[in-house]
């Protein structure tokens, strides 16, 4: 039927981690995309679109996860897109090769019926581990068409385009499959007293959360209609009584039942020869003793790649720019070439080089499994500081930067380890603070006092981790991950996510660093700065037992803290620090610079993480800490 | 005859051991809920009664005449929770009435009540039930999910990854140091921190 305008057409990708969605996502749209947040969350929300035979389809990238039971903000995010804004079709990816695990959710989706189809993926994964898949037999199974595809080589993938919008202009439904007769008979009963009161949703679908106890569901039924909540209640009473399990544990597992039957009836499965790949790496990569070497080889390689490349891009981009920022003098000139143009060197200069290299590895690694078996291999180290596992790689890359490794922390799957973790890593010195502490007090008190502070910093991570740990509220889940098998990496795939997430970070971070940068200039050429030093020279001389001019050093350090070294060596009129300050007063300066606040870089970095509110939390503590300590250590040295 | 407070301690010590935790003053005094104090002379008293081993500051190890009443009397704790919950009580209520019960539950009683529950075949006479947890099982090693304990988010999240109960996991290996396990089930791997894999009880295959 040809009609001159065609409707655009939104299709969602939904499916586990690790099965090739965002591939199958890069594949559809290139280079139109961005990534945002969801409104008013932390998720990741990848939308693109595309021109297909004359019409726009929008195509939105759906969190990565392995059930729809809304303990997670993923979930929860991806079931409420799904049942209120409706896609006009969702492809469901299923990792051929893990077909059961992936069926359990492929019901999942079934239940919110929506017009839906399955992309059949890695197949050649499958076939590698003896799983032939016979595709009629699974579309007979799910009643919705299934297609098989490679992703990373393109295979089948203009096919499952093609179905995906016959399917979406059907407008055909998906329709839920049956479950025992003992659960059918109660989801029944449950359906048909939803299904006189208003809602948004599938009745069947909110019958089945009601029974399991859903709280989201819950909660919005229970405004319509408590009673209904309460017979639900007793329904799923009944069931735990027969079962003896909570009943959202028994719905699950009949999930899984109808999933492991689908999956029995149409794969053939015949053990290849010999150990696999990923089984052949692993015995290495997590062997008991061979494991830990090989991890810290790799870290310590991605820490010298980071920062050789980091280092040498850092220097041509500030003898590039360094000439331009000269050219300005003058009051407003000033402002113009030490605020904005600073700012821009400063975030060009000093934290671009850094960032890129290090997004390259990060997704390098992620996309080759490796990630997770050194979760797995750190796991009960990271447990001291009220993390687990997969806050280990953050944590190492916070000794190169923090704003990486804050920007890593997403790897964490509840908030409230986010937010530890994201706390943990702004403690990690960094490069600039440890260029402060081995340039003041390794060379001019001693190297085992710099040693001594680096042990201290370590011991005060533990405390805090722990007290962090102990004090947020939430659900700290420890560690319960998926291992994906090893596989090459796709270097597009590698490449696009890489450029995708350095512009992200750019929009966020560039703002701040220059709106930063042009205050401080501001406050200099308006003849401030000394006003404010003197300002702060109760608690820098009166507290921390320093000259008032380090008050000055402190404020500019919140751009770059190396920059508190360098402008000592200004302001003081020499290089020789022993001149000017006593080892004491090194010593507290050095403590005050490693706590005293994350840089705004990495400011940037939390608000991107956490918002604004838990990085403002993060920053007021560290200030406050950091002049703890500091006047601490200045009374308990002068004592001794 | 065993007190039942004799048989609280060696359970206490024995859960101790099955999670991988040394068996301290501090760390029993904490499973019992109880002041250190008294722990240190109940400690004593059992190491002259021969059910265990003592010294100052380390801890204690249970010998076998103690492991022997330790491991029955959790095997029967385990067993009265699962029963008590398919009663659908109150799971605040469970371990309290199951800690009661545990003391007073004969050997062929508690077999019954085992068949009962995991609807198998009667065991050989004698035989102990063989539902531990997770972590002790060895590498390599087989089990079958009987229940998932503790908080609802870590069990629903493991029923979601395809943990769910009568489902068969194999032990691949474990981490140095206490570190998580690495399971496989349902055709795919997992690594689940061992806090979080001491909640998952098996039937040894």
């Amino acid at each position: 039927m040809p009609t001159a305008e065609k409707e655009p057409i939104t299709i969602a990708l939904a499916g586990n981690a690790n099965v090739g969605k965002s591939v199958i996502f890069n594949y559809f749209t290139g280079l139109h995309q961005h990534i945002g947040n969801w409104p008013g969350k932390t998720v990741e929300k990848a939308e693109g679109t595309l021109h297909f035979k004359g019409r726009t389809i929008d195509v939105l990238d759906l969190p990565g996860i392995y059930s729809l039971s809304a303990f997670s903000i993923e979930e929860r995010i991806s079931r409420e897109y799904i049942a209120i804004e409706k896609p006009d079709v969702v492809i469901n990816i299923v990792d051929a090769s893990a077909l059961e695990r992936n069926l359990f959710f492929t019901l999942q989706l079934l239940e919110l019926e929506t017009p839906m189809i399955v992309a059949l993926n890695q197949v050649d994964v499958a076939e590698g581990k003896g799983i032939t898949i016979h595709v009629p037999e699974l579309q007979k199974f799910l009643d919705i068409p299934v297609i098989s595809t490679i992703a990373t080589r393109g295979t089948g993938l203009d096919k499952l385009l093609n179905k995906a919008v016959k399917v979406a202009k059907s407008k055909k439904l998906a329709r839920p499959a049956r479950y025992g007769r003992e659960i059918e008979e109660k989801i029944r009963r449950v359906t048909k007293l939803v299904e006189k009161i208003p809602i948004k949703y599938p009745p069947r679908w909110v019958a089945i959360k009601l029974l399991e106890g859903d709280e989201e569901i819950r909660k919005i039924v229970g405004r319509i209609d408590p009673k209904l909540v309460s017979s639900a209640e007793r329904h799923a009473r009944d069931l735990e009584r027969i079962h003896g399990e909570p009943c959202s544990i028994i719905i699950t597992a009949e999930r899984y039942n109808v999933a492991n039957k689908i999956a029995r009836k149409s794969q053939r499965i015949t053990p290849p020869r010999g150990p696999s790949l990923t089984e052949r790496l692993d015995a290495v990569t997590t062997h008991p003793i061979m494991g830990y070497p090989i991890l810290i080889g790799v870290m310590l390689l991605v820490l010298f790649t980071v920062f050789t490349v980091g280092g040498y891009l850092s220097g041509f981009f500030e003898d590039v720019m360094e000439p331009i920022q000269g050219a300005f003098g003058g009051g407003a000139g000033e402002l113009i070439g030490g605020g904005l143009l600073g700012g821009l060197i400063a975030g060009v200069a000093i934290v671009l080089p850094f960032i890129l290299p290090f997004y390259l590895i990060l997704t390098f690694l992620e996309d080759s499994g490796y990630l997770p078996r050194a979760a797995f291999m750190t796991d009960s180290l990271m447990h001291h500081m009220g993390i687990h596992g997969k806050a280990f790689i953050p944590f190492i890359l916070g000794y190169g930067c923090n704003v990486p490794a804050c920007l890593g922390c997403r790897v964490m799957e509840t908030e409230r380890e986010r937010t530890i973790a994201a706390f943990v890593v702004t403690l990690v010195p960094c490069a600039a603070v440890t260029v402060v502490v081995l340039g003041l007090v390794g060379a001019f008190v001693g190297i085992h006092w710099a040693l001594a502070l680096y042990l201290l910093n370590l011991v005060i991570i533990f405390i805090l981790g722990r007290v962090a740990f102990k004090v947020l509220p939430g659900e700290s889940m420890g560690l319960i991950m998926e291992m994906p098998p090893y596989r090459k990496p796709h270097a597009r795939s590698v490449l696009k996510e890489t450029w995708m997430r350095v512009k992200d970070f750019v929009y966020i971070a560039f703002p701040l660093i220059i709106i930063g940068s042009v205050v401080l200039t501001g406050l200099k050429v308006g003849g401030l700065l000394e006003p404010i030093g003197n300002a702060l020279s109760p608690i820098t001389v009166g507290w921390l037992g320093l000259p008032a001019i380090t008050g000055v050093m402190l404020i500019f350090g919140i751009l770059r803290k190396e920059l508190t070294l360098v402008m000592l060596a200004t302001l003081m009129g020499t290089a020789n620090f022993a001149t000017v300050l006593t080892p004491t007063q090194m010593i507290v300066f050095a403590i005050v610079v490693m706590y005293y606040i994350p840089c705004i870089a990495t400011i940037a970095a939390l608000v991107k993480e956490l918002r604004w509110k838990k990085a403002a939390y993060i920053t007021v503590f560290e200030i406050a800490f950091a002049l703890l300590l500091g006047g601490i250590a200045f009374r308990l040295l002068t004592l001794a | 005859m065993i007190t039942e407070s004799v048989e609280e301690y060696l359970e206490a010590i024995y859960r101790l051991r099955e999670r991988g935790e040394a068996a301290t003053t501090t760390s029993v005094a904490k499973e019992l809920r109880v002041a250190p104090a008294s722990v240190t002379e109940m400690l004593k008293k059992l190491a002259n009664q021969g059910y265990l081993k003592y010294a100052p500051y380390r801890g204690v190890t249970l010998i076998p005449k103690g492991e022997k009443i330790g491991k029955k009397i959790l095997r029967k704790h385990r067993i009265m929770e699962k029963f008590l919950s398919t009663l659908g009580l109150p799971k605040s209520r469970i371990h309290k009435d199951a800690c009661e019960l545990e003391h007073h539950i004969p050997d062929d009683l508690e077999r019954a009540i085992h068949q009962k529950v995991e609807g198998e075949k009667p065991l050989p006479s004698g035989a102990p039930s063989n539902v531990v947890p997770l972590t002790s099982l060895l590498d390599r090693q087989k089990g079958v999910i009987s229940f998932i304990g503790g908080g609802r988010g870590a069990s629903q999240r493991l029923a979601d990854l395809g943990l769910t109960p009568h489902t068969e996991i194999t032990v691949v290996k474990s981490a140095l140091f206490h570190g998580p396990l690495m399971i496989s089930v349902r055709g795919t791997t997992l690594a689940i921190g061992r806090g979080v894999a001491a909640r998952v009880f098996v039937r040894v295959k």
